[in-house]
């Protein structure tokens, strides 16, 4: 696709004259060659030798130290040690046209003449191909077929279709790279109310009725028969700090809102549960009006599942979006299908709308494809049969992902367990698309076999992790449930499943797959806190759903009308279904506001804390554009 | 005149005098030659992100780079302004733990 190159820092890049030398008079034929004698070396890093066992050494002095450079025109090893152990420059320096030569180590290139690393697209996919073709030979990473043919049910059957090209996204990334450079952090400054703004606060507010014992908003749901599954995520979406922030301010009501009138609006019944919850009133509360609104906002969807607290989330975000006003007139469009359109500026999109980067490869020319794909939660796969499976080991591959490995076993208590992290790794490891899957590769004008790997491009706000414990066979037309135990940190850093840690890590600095640096930093944090954990127990129609909630630093239990406290042992033990985690560090930016009035921004630490002073404070009815 | 890339690795003798080999470039080759460097660089880089090393450095590189200007800065320079800083900032237990890695591959080499 040649609009990636467009985006790509290499299109800012000029080839020193040494290059464009060397590739007037050669061509591109030494990257071909020199594609047969690329190493992949684990997780995906690229070294050049012959064969496995041998030992690069300086042609000169016969050491393997520092850097080691390998001619590009001759093959002559020379190493770099400055200041003085510099064979690879004397080689160039005594044999005209030798200027480049290519590290050892990483396979990249440099000018020797300019001492700097240059960049050759043509280099580059020369490379991507050898560590494609590598992979995808690997064997053991074609995508699992799940156990005895069933495959994880799979909300996305739309996700095809929402793919956002990434021309498209690069067009409207370049309209809008202006508006982008305005919006910038705000600090955090204290809100502390003027006299007149206490006139304001005392007269036109209600002070929040606090019984000492449980933490504001904390309310038991009914059961209305089987409904477990809504009261569990209705839970996690009244403490979810952001969205709580938006209704709590008053930013959608039953006054203001347009679609009030014309049809139901899941946004006027989720602000009803709002005040509800916050009333101070801790008798449980039934949520009926939102029940039989959102029964016939979902009866619209075809081939709705009922009673999975996961399909219940999805479709209730995407209600609450739908009657949001959004400004964009894409989002407007995408209604149905899309729950996680990167323009939209409803409430739900700020909150958890995420975009996905996958890089699919063609394994004969090297060619990438990338799309973007917006979501608003990250559906996870379980590791399949942890510790009796015997191919993890086998193969090429466990090397490749040995340093991968390595992580997740330290974040788990006892070797072989599953753990979110270890999820993780594999949602953004490299898979084999194989015969059935073929990509059709731009470059080629061919189906061909592809290596596709995931990252996370844009991380939401609020993320939410939904593991995959249903499974459906169309073969058997029967569903299963998974009971197995995953492991999740309350801590999460999120900084490796970038897409710009993890196209680094796999390919190394290859200009043709890493994105503007401005982009790039547009990564405010990736550290995150949980803070709403959904259970599932029970079997696959019987279940029952329950969560747990962190207020303040405890941990609280809601099943249906009961609250209780628990302890952090209690949570780690639960057997997770959807995780909710939240930036540690909650940045809004001053575009988001419209007063004019910055000192308004807000920056919430740890998400847990609210001033009661936002419930009804006039001043802030502008705050937060809707 | 122009020999292939993928020829044999004949060691193009220079006029040059080779010096002997010190016991230390014998480790190295013993080490790669077995893969074990590869687990421990490996490993070194798992120990310096996870201190904050790399993002240290990164940090560096940057106001380096933002000093001298982007156009005016190698990576040749960039390495040679950078390394001594960046030996020093190595915490001692992760080079103690690399110590200690190394010496059982050669005790296991020895036996
Ligand atoms: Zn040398
Ligand atoms: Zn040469
Ligand atoms: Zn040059
Ligand atoms: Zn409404
Ligand atoms: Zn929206
Ligand atoms: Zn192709």
């Amino acid at each position: 696709m040649t609009s990636l190159r467009k985006r790509s820092v290499g299109d800012e890049y000029k080839p020193c004259q040494h290059l464009l030398n060397y590739k007037a008079r050669h061509g591109v034929r030494g990257f071909h060659i020199l594609q047969k004698c690329l190493r992949i070396r684990p997780p995906g890093r690229v070294s050049i030798k012959r064969d496995e066992k041998e030992v690069q050494r300086c042609a000169s002095c016969g050491r393997a130290r520092g850097r080691l450079y390998a001619c590009l025109l001759c093959a002559t090893i020379g190493c770099w040690v400055p200041p003085d152990m510099m064979h690879a420059r004397s080689h160039a320096l005594s044999r005209p046209g030798h200027d480049l030569v290519v590290d050892v180590d990483r396979a990249e290139l440099f000018c020797c003449i300019c001492n700097d690393q240059v960049y050759d697209p043509d280099f580059d996919r020369a490379v991507i191909c050898a560590q494609s073709a590598a992979l995808y030979s690997a064997g053991s990473i074609v995508k699992e077929e799940g156990v005895n043919g069933f495959t994880g049910v799979s909300l996305r059957t739309d996700r095809e279709k929402c793919l956002i090209d990434m021309d498209q996204y690069m067009l409207d990334g370049s309209k809008k790279s202006e508006k982008r450079r305005k919006t910038r952090r705000v600090e955090y400054r204290p809100w502390v109310p003027s006299p007149e703004e206490q006139v304001v606060l005392r007269h036109r507010s209600t002070p929040l009725v606090e019984d000492g014992s449980l933490p504001s908003g904390l309310r038991g749901l009914n059961n209305l028969g089987s409904t477990c599954f809504m009261n569990s995520v209705l839970q996690a979406l009244l403490h979810t700090p952001p969205l709580r922030n938006y209704f709590l301010s008053d930013r959608h009501n039953r006054t203001l809102c347009q679609h009030r009138a014309s049809h139901i609006c899941l946004g006027c019944e989720m602000d009803a549960v709002f005040s509800a919850a916050f009333s101070g009133d801790r008798t449980p509360y039934s949520p009926a009006q939102f029940l039989y609104s959102w029964w016939r906002h979902a009866s619209n969807l075809a081939g709705y599942e009922q009673q999975d607290a996961h399909e219940f989330f999805i479709s209730t975000v995407n209600g609450i979006h739908a009657n949001s006003g959004t400004t964009s007139p894409r989002a407007k469009h995408s209604q149905s299908s899309s729950a996680g359109d990167m323009d939209c500026r409803c409430i739900i999109h700020r909150v958890f709308s995420g975009l996905l980067r996958s890089d699919v490869t063609c394994i004969i020319c090297g060619f990438t494809s990338t799309t973007f794909d917006p979501c608003v939660d990250i559906s996870l796969d379980l590791e399949p049969n942890i510790g009796s499976d015997k191919s993890f080991t086998d193969s090429n591959l466990a090397n490749i992902e040995s340093g991968r490995e390595l992580k997740g076993a330290s974040g788990s208590a006892f070797p072989g367990a599953s753990t979110l992290l270890g999820c993780l790794d594999r949602f953004t490891r490299p898979e084999k698309l194989g015969v059935k899957e073929k990509f059709f590769c731009k470059n080629c004008q061919l189906p061909q076999e592809s290596i596709k790997q995931m990252s996370i491009r844009k991380l939401p706000l609020v993320l939410c992790f939904h593991i995959k414990r249903f499974e459906h066979s169309s073969m058997r037309n029967a569903s299963r449930k998974i009971d197995r135990y995953v492991q999740f940190p309350f801590s999460l850093d999120m900084a490796s499943y970038l897409s710009s840690s993890i196209v680094r890590l796999r390919h190394g600095n290859r200009l043709l797959l890493i994105e503007n640096e401005g982009y790039e930093q547009q990564v405010p944090s990736s550290e995150f806190e949980l803070f709403a954990v959904i259970t599932h127990s029970g079997k696959l129609d019987a279940g029952h759903y329950i969560t747990f909630l962190r207020l303040g630093g405890q941990w609280y239990k809601c099943d249906d009308a009961w609250i209780t406290s628990v302890s952090d042992e209690v949570v780690r033990a639960s057997q997770g279904y959807m995780l909710f985690y939240v930036q540690k560090t909650l940045c809004y930016k001053a575009s988001e506001f419209s007063t004019g009035r910055e000192n308004y921004c807000w920056i919430e630490q740890n998400g847990n804390h609210f001033n009661p002073g936002f419930l009804s404070n006039p001043l802030l009815e502008n705050g937060v554009s809707a | 005149m122009r020999a292939s890339i993928n020829r044999p690795p004949t060691p193009d003798v220079d006029e040059e005098k080779r010096d002997e080999p010190t016991l230390q470039d014998i480790i190295n080759i013993k080490l790669i030659e077995s893969g074990e460097k590869e687990n421990l660089k490996e490993l070194l880089r798992e120990r310096l992100i996870e201190c904050g090393w790399r993002d240290e450095l990164k940090a560096q590189c940057r106001a380096l780079m933002r000093k001298r200007g982007r156009s005016n800065t190698t990576v040749d320079e960039l390495v040679r302004n950078i390394t001594p800083k960046g030996r020093a900032m190595v915490p001692d237990d992760i080079k103690a733990e690399l110590l200690q890695r190394i010496q059982s591959f050669l005790m296991s080499v020895a036996l």
